[in-house]
């Protein structure tokens, strides 16, 4: 049985009929947010407080 | 169906998230101070300062590092596993065991093994040559590099296995990593101008590579588990698997 699951174009136009444009872009916006604070996020309150964090997964950004 | 995904991919992101944190509680705070006294003792107050006067407390620092590192896992999670692996599901070797850890590796790869690289993990309090936003781009540049040699290399062994033989698919999946070697002897020399004690350096090197290695490890194991919970039983599980693989599979067991 071919499904539309079967293969990477597949998921991509299963995923494109179950997500709006809208919450794509919210999902990827917060998660594109979420990972710049943790990895790459220099304002000195957010770097300070996760100092210890970014040494211990070797993030060396500071 | 992708909801389904993400959700599982939460889920194992926070249990491995939760064993990262409680490994930033337990090692990675105690130890980082640590670092920090010692190479403040070799090396005497440096000219940048930078991150050593912190505009936090010590306290706030160990406890928002220990919820970066939970929040760290479930980020992972989500991306590796909720979205990266319903996306690439379909053309993962292996049983799904063996595709969860395949991503894990390739997800290690990409977020830390491929920058690092580049830019080793340097202990706290450590002066380095580059400056942040070089290290930044230089960081960032590698995480899409090393993204881009993880799907080249499993798009080399998808080529070569029908026609070659796993063996040599394996090979040549492995051959792909060497281009990461182009980006490394592009890359800026980033010199530590203080003195750092070697022994301080390599513990730390140490300590970060176990800790990333264990959050996949935890992240991949996690997954694996949901995975096979979800194929053996629970309603909606039955319907994805037949999605999924066909009438035949259903029936086999």
């Amino acid at each position: 049985m071919a499904t539309a699951n079967d293969s990477v174009h597949g998921r991509i136009e299963s995923a494109r009929t179950e997500l709006t444009a809208t919450k794509t872009a919210i999902g990827l916006a917060f998660v594109a947010a979420l990972g710049f604070a943790l990895l790459f996020g220099q304002d000195p309150m957010l770097h300070d407080s996760m100092h210890n964090f970014r040494h211990a997964a070797g993030i060396t950004c500071h | 169906m992708l909801v389904d995904y993400v959700l599982r991919g939460l889920k194992a992101g926070l249990v491995a998230g939760l064993a990262f944190g409680l490994f930033v509680a337990l090692v990675g705070n105690p130890l980082v101070g640590l670092a920090e006294t010692q190479s403040h003792d070799e090396t005497g107050h440096h000219g940048e300062g930078g991150h050593h006067e912190s505009v936090v407390s010590e306290a706030v620092t160990g406890a928002v590092s220990v919820g970066s590192g939970v929040v760290w896992g479930v980020l992972l999670g989500v991306v590796t596993f909720g979205l990266a692996y319903y996306f690439l599901e379909p053309t993962l070797p292996g049983a799904s065991d063996t595709e969860s850890y395949l991503l894990a590796a390739a997800g290690f790869v990409t977020v830390s093994g491929a920058p690092w690289l580049v830019l080793p993990p340097r202990p706290a309090g450590v002066e380095q040559g580059l400056p942040t936003d070089v290290r930044t781009f230089w960081y960032a540049t590698m995480m899409v590099v090393g993204a881009a040699v993880c799907l080249l290399s499993g798009y080399a062994y998808r080529r070569l296995e029908p026609r070659f033989g796993t063996s040599t698919a394996i090979g040549g999946a492995a051959l792909a990593f060497g281009l990461l070697g182009v980006p490394v002897l592009l890359a800026p020399a980033n010199p530590t101008p203080g003195v750092v004690s070697t022994d301080l350096a390599a513990s730390h090197r140490g300590f970060v590579v176990f800790g990333q290695a264990g959050l996949w490890v935890v992240l991949a194991g996690a997954h694996a588990w949901l995975v096979r919970r979800d194929r053996d039983g629970g309603p909606t599980a039955e319907g994805r698997r037949s999605a999924r693989e066909g009438p035949q599979a259903v029936s086999s067991d």
